[in-house]
């Protein structure tokens, strides 16, 4: 009895679901119009893209562009209940906290191969390197097109260089008498180290990657090897061995045993929660990701750019944060998606958009030259020459690579807090570090 | 010397009496001073921010009162398209008010029930009603979500405005306590007179509630015109975003300045609803935190 309903259930829904398809794959016949949606942060360096849809539907008489957006925090949220609720939209990128590993591995993403290969997709005709476009493979599987290619620049003040009498930092990033120590000496020749928040200033501001990626700067890691070639699950933490504990202990002596940097409380008087205290004045050298050259055109001080100083890792330098466009799974108009995203990685649109963006830097080798040249006071030869060098001493950011990583970054960010303050020392806390990490990792990758 | 000894003696001489009052006022004075100045501070760092031009805002160290008073700030908010403030402006205010006005009408109709009727399982009804209050708004949030876009109504204010007309567990809880207080003789004179139980509610309850109404206004008011998670979740179309969508927009991005002056400027503008509703209101909030205070 049981079994005849539970049968008769069955092919009840089973009719419902096969109907369900065929009906939607005959919403995508080609010749009729169709709307495809774009998600994104609101924010003007994103929404730019709705001032490109009406010459985008010039060209394309039978596909609508529809741009939904998020605040940056909310990001996330929307589109998970956006994807339970049969919205999602069509192209996004991982602009919110969680980074592509986690989209890849929840099941979010379609995967492009086949439709790059039906389409005849080439990424040199894009002028996008290889090297950049296997960033978003996963066992040779593309799941990602970039779009932008954000890397780590040192900036500086040139006023502070200049007040201290120090000599400028190189942009070639060969030249190796540019080293770690030396930039831990000039920056002791700006440091005012003052409780007085008039007087305080600071020689550097050490922010390579995220706290967790930042000792690979030093040639130590805190993931096991295979984490970059399995999806992102790192099977053993290395918090305990010496050289990431030395690596640590390094960082955050720049703030309490040198006294070059700003502790966490400077850098929130003089420039808030969230802000940069580099916009302050009161930092001579900020190693951070270059989207904070957007806004340099605002800064009340000459601003510089230079080479990442070469550290213990000879190969690590810079970290890369290639942002790229998804087509999530759920996307009735896979086929039209990939039209829009080819769209905006022309040479062309990526020129248009460093414009409209304020500064994005485009992925299209051939539109970043006008990239280059789009900041006041900064020699556009110099920005191509740190350009090129953090492309070849770069790595992916472990935010993209990482799963699961909004969990990870947050447990770095909490634990290390007392470290960074100083009520706590880098090897009292790696341990406990350590043992959590290794919990939460092997809880979320069961 | 002994003031006191004085004063119980004879009727102290008025200068006298001023003086002393006036040490004592004096130091009271001094202290609401030092804690009035510490209260308006950030207050006043709004209204001088948002008067900025972009380069005074990022200063250091800060200037409290603006070189240049940039004025057009307030306008640009509303000339700049990007910004759109006029518009999430309307919307808030839209769901706002028709927030208030389904919450009020429907948490006091439910509360009148359980405040003047008593059966059989009454008791635990109203335990059900307040449990809800124990659900957070992310455990109900995709299921809403569901159920909103199966009716069709994403993408419009509706799903911000409807819930309110089912009541809510904790208005229904202050408004409950609030009309048991009052006296059973008046709903006896009314049903002597042929009163219908609507019209004890409507005629008498009502009018007499008037501080609790006002309270549970501007509660619903706030929580309404400050919501930020449901009108992301809910809103795709920019001509429906509402304020706290706009504004935090205004610091979402991590590639460029927030411009603190922009939205300073917009804070203040925001807050302006709330000191009106609550300059009207005020009377008879505070008689209405003190009545359900001490009940």
């Amino acid at each position: 009895m049981n079994k005849k309903w539970l049968s008769a259930a069955t092919c009840i829904a089973l009719t419902t679901v096969v109907a369900g398809t065929a009906c939607s794959k005959g919403e995508g016949g080609s010749g009729k119009t169709v709307t495809i949606t774009h998600y994104t942060i609101d924010s003007p360096d994103r929404t730019f893209v709705e001032k490109l849809i009406p010459d985008f539907e010039a060209k394309h008489p039978n596909i609508k562009v529809k741009v939904t957006k998020a605040p940056y925090e909310q990001f996330d949220s929307k589109l998970q209940s956006a994807i339970a609720g049969k919205k999602a939209p069509d192209v996004t990128s991982h602009w919110g906290y969680g980074g592509f590993m986690e989209y890849y591995s929840k099941g979010m993403l379609m995967d492009l191969s086949q439709l790059l290969q039906d389409d005849g997709f080439n990424a040199a005709d894009y002028n996008i390197p290889e090297n950049v476009m296997d960033i978003y493979k996963v066992d040779g599987k593309t799941y990602g097109v970039p779009l932008n290619s954000y890397v780590t620049v040192m900036l500086y003040n040139k006023d502070m260089f200049d007040k201290a009498g120090v000599a400028y930092p190189p942009t070639d990033y060969e030249d190796k008498s540019w080293t770690f120590d030396k930039m831990v000496d000039a920056a002791k020749k700006m440091t005012v180290d003052s409780k007085n928040l008039a007087d305080a200033q600071y020689g550097v501001d050490f922010g390579w990657g995220e706290r967790d990626q930042r000792v690979q700067y030093f040639g130590a890691d805190v993931y096991s090897e295979d984490t970059w070639t399995n999806g992102g699950k790192p099977s053993k933490v290395n918090l305990d061995k010496p050289e990431v504990i030395d690596a640590y202990k390094k960082i955050y002596g720049l703030i309490h045993d040198q006294k070059v940097s700003p502790t966490p409380a400077f850098s929130k008087s003089v420039s808030g929660q969230f802000g940069d205290p580099f916009l302050s004045g009161k930092i001579g050298m900020s190693v951070v990701g270059s989207w904070s050259l957007a806004a340099s055109n605002n800064f009340n001080f000459k601003v510089g750019v230079a080479a990442v100083p070469q550290g213990p890792n000879p190969k690590v330098r810079s970290v890369l944060y290639v942002d790229p466009l998804f087509i999530l799974k759920d996307s009735k108009h896979p086929k039209e998606a990939l039209e829009w995203i080819k769209y905006l990685i022309t040479t062309e649109v990526q020129e248009k958009s460093i414009e409209l963006s304020g500064g994005n830097p485009p992925v299209n080798q051939k539109a970043a030259d006008k990239y280059y040249s789009s900041f006041d006071g900064i020699d556009p030869a110099q920005i191509k020459q740190v350009y090129d060098g953090a492309y070849k001493y770069g790595f992916e950011s472990y935010n993209h690579l990482i799963d699961n990583y909004s969990q990870i970054n947050e447990l770095f960010i909490n634990e290390l807090g007392p470290v960074e303050n100083g009520d706590k020392k880098a090897e009292e806390v790696l341990p406990v570090i350590q043992e959590k990490l290794t919990k939460l990792l092997e809880r979320l990758n069961k | 010397m002994n003031a006191t000894a004085i004063a119980d003696k004879e009727p102290a001489p008025m200068p006298r009496k001023r003086r002393r009052l006036s040490w004592g006022a004096l130091l009271g004075f001094a202290l609401l001073l030092v804690v009035t100045v510490a209260m308006l501070s950030p207050l006043w760092f709004m209204v001088s921010t948002s008067l900025k031009t972009t380069k005074e805002m990022l200063a250091f160290p800060p200037t409290f009162i603006p070189e240049t008073f940039a004025w057009s700030n307030f306008a640009e908010l509303f000339t700049n398209s990007d910004i759109k403030f006029g518009q999430q402006y309307g919307n808030s205010l839209i769901v706002a008010v028709s927030s208030v006005i389904g919450t009020v009408l429907s948490s006091s109709l439910v509360a009148f029930g359980f405040a003047r009727y008593r059966t059989r399982g009454s008791g635990l009804l109203f335990m059900l009603v307040l449990s809800t209050m124990m659900l957070p708004y992310p455990a109900i949030m995709i299921p809403q979500f569901l159920l909103f876009t199966k009716i069709g109504l994403h993408d419009s204010l509706l799903p911000l405005i409807l819930p309110n007309f089912f009541g809510s567990a904790y208005i229904i809880f202050l408004l409950k306590q609030f009309f048991s207080t009052l006296p059973n003789e008046l709903y006896d004179a009314g049903r002597i007179d042929g009163s219908s139980e609507f019209r004890l509610f409507w005629n008498i309850t009502l009018p007499l509630a008037g501080p609790a109404l006002a309270t549970v206004s501007i509660f619903t008011f706030i929580w309404s015109w400050n919501d930020l998670l449901a009108p992301v979740l809910y809103l795709d179309s920019q001509e429906n975003f509402t304020l706290p969508i706009g504004m935090a927009a205004m610091m979402s991005s991590k590639f460029r300045l927030a411009p603190w002056n922009l939205l300073m400027a917009a804070a203040i503008l925001s807050s302006l609803p709330i000191i009106a509703l609550f300059a009207v209101a005020q009377r008879r909030f505070v008689e209405g935190i003190v009545l359900t205070g001490i009940k």
